[in-house]
């Protein structure tokens, strides 16, 4: 499996870092020797809808292997404040790169 | 960077990325099953009017013909768009508004989205007024579905577009 995925993003949650449009390249090994921690932008499986991924800053470490997470523009996401944390496994991967137009 | 999305976007048209919402259903709770039905009769009109376009004989100009591909084209590409907005819409109406606790009274639902998906990409494939139809018939069903929900009745009228069709209404008090 390669390291990297391409993933373009949709909608305004993460709004001024990704906008609709924009495409990341995330690491998926990132976590393997570390665990992830606030700040990093991760894309992970929706735990509301599968097959769905969204995109989201880790705001913090909730209890071991659960994060918090949110998106920038707070008051446009759906984030841990809707479905709680969300499992380590959950995680793709980090934001490792960003393209915009 | 510029250049870098340039080539990316290219490679999405031979491989699409897959997509990471940065969702905002925030939740808005603003839904509203008119789109779909809206963009249903659409659909419809497109295909009456490539249905009464006058098609270039064997003795017509180039300029017929020309004339008849330009308005062709614009039919076609309207049709296009409008199956796929009516989807879209009744994709989020589906995946976003309608809850478990909905389906116990509608058993329905699935089934009338389905319907709608297939009818919506038959009414793209081809030039075919039935799936239009169905299409526009299965948006209505799933309007009148989206209003009894929200405690409204809804009444069923010829829709005043030139597609002259039935299209549901919610009743307000």
């Amino acid at each position: 499996m390669l390291p990297f995925a391409r993933f373009r993003v949709e909608d305004d949650s993460m709004k001024p870092y990704l906008e609709a449009g924009d495409y990341v390249l995330v690491n998926r090994w990132a976590y393997r020797f570390r665990p992830p921690k606030a700040g990093d932008v991760v894309v992970f499986s929706d735990p509301h809808m599968d097959g769905r991924y969204l995109v989201k800053r880790i705001a913090r470490p909730s209890s071991p292997n659960r994060y918090d997470v949110s998106g920038d523009n707070a008051a446009q996401s759906r984030d841990s404040r809707k479905f709680g944390p969300i499992e380590r496994e959950r995680i793709l991967g980090k934001v490792w790169l960003r393209f915009k137009p | 960077m510029s250049l870098l999305h340039s080539i990316l976007r290219l490679w999405d048209r031979i491989a699409p990325a897959p997509v990471a919402y940065a969702h905002c259903d925030i939740p808005c709770g603003i839904y509203d099953p008119h789109h779909a039905q809206m963009a249903a009769h659409t659909v419809v009109r497109m295909i009456d009017l490539i249905n009464q376009l006058e098609k270039p004989g064997p003795g017509a100009t180039p300029e017929q013909r020309q004339e008849y591909m330009a308005k062709l084209s614009r039919y076609v590409l309207v049709k296009e768009q409008h199956a796929e907005i009516a989807k879209h819409e009744v994709r989020v109406l589906w995946g976003d508004y309608f809850k478990p606790d909905h389906l116990k009274t509608f058993p329905e639902l699935h089934d009338l989205v389905w319907k709608a998906l297939k009818a919506g990409s038959k009414a793209r494939q081809e030039v075919n007024l039935q799936a239009a139809e169905d299409l526009l018939k299965t948006t209505n069903e799933i309007a009148q579905v989206y209003w009894k929900t929200k405690g409204l009745e809804t009444v069923r009228v010829k829709a005043p577009y030139p597609t002259e069709r039935e299209t549901v209404y919610p009743k307000f008090k």
